[in-house]
């Protein structure tokens, strides 16, 4: 029995990743999850009797003391990672991070702030992490810190004066803090963190059933979402392919679309849906709101190459939003679409040319269906194995524990 | 997507790391290591010891061994974060005089490079040191059988409580896990994993009486929310084992289930007794605790000796 579930959020992020992945940890039957996208500018809520954590690179199982493994193609974040773990009280003994993974430092963080300051009116919806500018110093330096890197002080403290300058020639003076200091603090990061070669990863996979949870969502994949008004990461399936040769595939929405910061979003509509855990940040913008999307999440589903099945989150708010629809084609320039054809893979042209007509896409066929997760299993072709109809855990309705045995 | 509300402070990080607990409680297994630790390793060890001293006059054994096969290797890791928990309910509320705790491990021995790992009696935080030594090797094959029996036959055979010489008073040991003993005792393996030469196999049920002379043995196995006991597993303990198996809903409790199996045992507590101290330490495992406990509480198979005075509780070790 090595049913591994790999969990993808089908929209622009926010669907509720950590809810469902702390869902399934229920079970006890889990022995790790695993991370593949993405870094600590994740944010998956947990609420469980009462306690609430934004999880950002622990995973989402943590409060059921299942292990988080942060795969090769994680953006690890050590500053970042002493706060969370702070918060969790140090759950360190319950993590393992692959020493492959590009670290982000405080100069890629500055410098990614630099370049969304001078975009100007034209931001990309950044979370100001520096995830993205760490991903693109790595593609062009084979020197780019590494998570292996902290053990060896000498090579740590070289390529991270690499970066420092690097950057600070591309940007100008960045604000950043002593080179030393960082040496410091990712050292001391070294010694409290489990890191591991990637036998580690085969011998979790080994173990039980793995949860691979992502970050972001499938609408803002680096390759297939509305360029340039995406993250610099995989949020399809495609990663955990290259790390597991066997899973089933989970698509998380919400009963409502949502995107944080700018970007094409064609259902956006002044819904009265307040929204607890996502506030509007200095670096990616407002939280905006609207109708289901079930044009760009059958989209989704398409360049992911296919759900298993899905979960359904905030089923309680159609309830509360009389007005809310779920919208089955768009208006472009007269012509009606139901579906967006996906163009060819890593074609950034095309994806340009696509992010214009959905800036100009207006929602055409609007229903409200009575049965909001039957609608959306049967518009997106496949089963709803998990329902959410509240923040917390008890809040769930779920057919994947059982299922999953 | 996306939070920047933690603090990235360069400096608040490095004191925090510091401060923190250092490396990995499980740094030996996940460093990549495929054979027991040298302090966890039965191959010719006489006996573990369980010995009074002067600073612990009444000590009180108690073993935990699991399985580490497949999903099970969570449950050392929930140990590990509840064990100031445990001790603390064990001496701080007088659940049982200067305890001395026991970890091991319990694989397959027929295709296992760890079958079997068992580590000393400690009273104080070198139990850390052991649990933090344990292989948690996963594997294990799909048969539902683990070589439990290697393990009485050691637990039997190869330690010498002074609570039962010099007291008359069993230990107590606790199996958790989700499958089936072998049938025998196998000669070969006690061999091959313990060094003994054994001239016959010795069957399950033999092997368990022998063992309940010294122990009282528990089984705890998972029964979590949706995914049911397996009937024929349950069925096979019960029949070992008696009403001492016990279906525990919430692996995340197994530490408090202990401790309170301990506390009744011990006579020191009722089942509603341990399920209010649960609430007073914060433990939100009441509920899964209490219907896992339910069924031994009252009328269960009573400890050799009356129960000893506790005025020397305040001897263990209070780390809460």
């Amino acid at each position: 029995m090595n049913g591994h579930i790999a969990v993808a959020d089908l929209g622009y992020g926010d669907a509720g990743k950590g809810t469902v992945v702390d869902a399934i940890c229920a079970s006890g039957r889990i022995a790790a999850v695993i991370r593949f996208n993405g870094g600590a500018q994740a944010a998956h809520n947990v609420v469980a009797g009462g306690r609430h954590h934004t999880f950002a690179q622990f995973g989402a199982g943590t409060f059921h003391g299942v292990p988080t493994h942060l795969s090769r193609f994680v953006v690890v974040d050590p500053l970042a990672l002493a706060a969370e773990a702070a918060s969790l009280g140090n759950p360190f003994h319950l993590l393992t991070v692959d020493g492959e993974a590009l670290l982000a430092t405080p100069w890629h963080r500055a410098a990614n702030r630099a370049a969304e300051r001078r975009r100007g009116g034209a931001r990309h919806g950044s979370c100001g992490m520096g995830i993205g500018q760490t991903m693109a110093y790595a593609l062009s330096h084979a020197d780019a810190p590494r998570v292996a890197d902290v053990l060896s002080p000498a090579r740590l403290r070289r390529r991270l004066a690499a970066v420092r300058d690097r950057l600070t020639a591309a940007y100008g003076e960045l604000d950043g803090p002593p080179l030393e200091d960082v040496v410091t603090a990712f050292t001391a990061f070294g010694a409290a963190v489990s890191i591991v070669d990637g036998t580690c990863l085969d011998r979790l996979l080994g173990n039980g059933p793995c949860v691979f949870e992502g970050a972001q969502g499938v609408l803002l994949d680096e390759w297939r979402g509305w360029h340039p008004y995406t993250t610099w990461s995989t949020t399809t399936f495609a990663n955990v392919a290259a790390l597991c040769d066997s899973f089933e595939r989970l698509g998380v929405v919400r009963t409502y679309t949502t995107r944080h910061g700018a970007g094409p979003f064609v259902t956006e509509a002044p819904l009265d849906l307040p929204e607890p855990h996502n506030g509007a940040g200095e670096w990616q913008g407002a939280f905006r709101v609207g109708h289901f999307d079930a044009v760009a999440h059958r989209y989704a589903v398409e360049v992911a190459g296919g759900v298993d099945a899905l979960a359904v989150t905030h089923l309680d708010a159609p309830g509360r939003c009389p007005q809310l629809r779920v919208c089955t084609s768009y208006d472009v320039a007269g012509e009606r679409w139901d579906r967006i054809e996906p163009g060819p893979f890593q074609d950034l042209e095309h994806q340009a040319r696509l992010t214009e007509a959905m800036a100009g896409a207006r929602p055409r066929d609007l229903h409200r269906p009575a049965d909001w997760a039957g609608e959306i299993g049967d518009l997106l072709g496949a089963p709803v194995r998990l329902e959410s109809w509240g923040p917390d855990r008890a809040d769930k309705r779920t057919a994947f524990a059982v299922a999953a045995a | 997507m996306g939070s920047g509300r933690w603090s990235t402070d360069v400096y608040s990080a490095a004191a925090s790391y510091r401060a923190a607990t250092g490396t990995s409680a499980f740094a030996y297994s996940d460093s990549g290591a495929r054979k027991a630790h040298p302090a966890l390793d039965p191959l010719g060890v006489a006996a573990r010891e369980s010995r009074d001293s002067d600073e612990h006059p009444d000590s009180t054994p108690i073993a935990v061994l699991f399985d580490v096969t497949g999903s099970m290797g969570t449950v050392p890791r929930t140990l590990q974060t509840k064990l100031p928990q445990l001790l603390g309910l064990l001496t701080r509320k007088g659940y049982a005089t200067d305890p001395h705790i026991m970890f091991g491990a319990v694989g397959d021995a027929t295709c296992d490079r760890v079958p079997l790992q068992v580590g000393q009696f400690e009273s104080d935080n070198r139990m850390d040191d052991d649990l933090a030594r344990i292989v948690l090797e996963g594997g294990g094959g799909g048969q539902r059988t683990e070589s439990y029996e290697l393990a009485m036959y050691f637990m039997a055979r190869h330690t010498s409580l002074d609570s039962v010489t010099k007291r008359g008073r069993r230990g107590y040991l606790f199996l958790i896990g989700d499958e089936m003993p072998y049938g025998q005792v196998k000669p070969k393996e006690v061999k091959r994993f313990i060094g003994d030469d054994l001239r016959e196999p010795i069957a399950v049920e033999q092997m368990i009486a022998e063992l309940q002379r010294t122990f009282d043995v528990y089984f705890i196995v998972p029964t979590a929310a949706g995914w049911g006991g397996d009937a024929q597993i349950l069925a096979h303990w019960k029949r070992l084992l008696g009403q001492q198996v016990i279906e525990l809903d919430d692996l995340d409790a197994v530490c408090e289930t202990i401790a309170l199996t301990v506390g009744l045992g011990e006579d020191a507590i009722d089942l509603d007794a341990g399920l209010a101290d649960l609430v007073e330490v914060g433990s939100a495992a009441g509920a899964s605790v209490g219907r896992a406990l339910a069924p031994i509480g009252p009328g269960r198979g009573a400890v050799v000796r009356a129960a000893v005075d506790t005025g020397t509780a305040g001897s263990g070790n209070e780390r809460l």
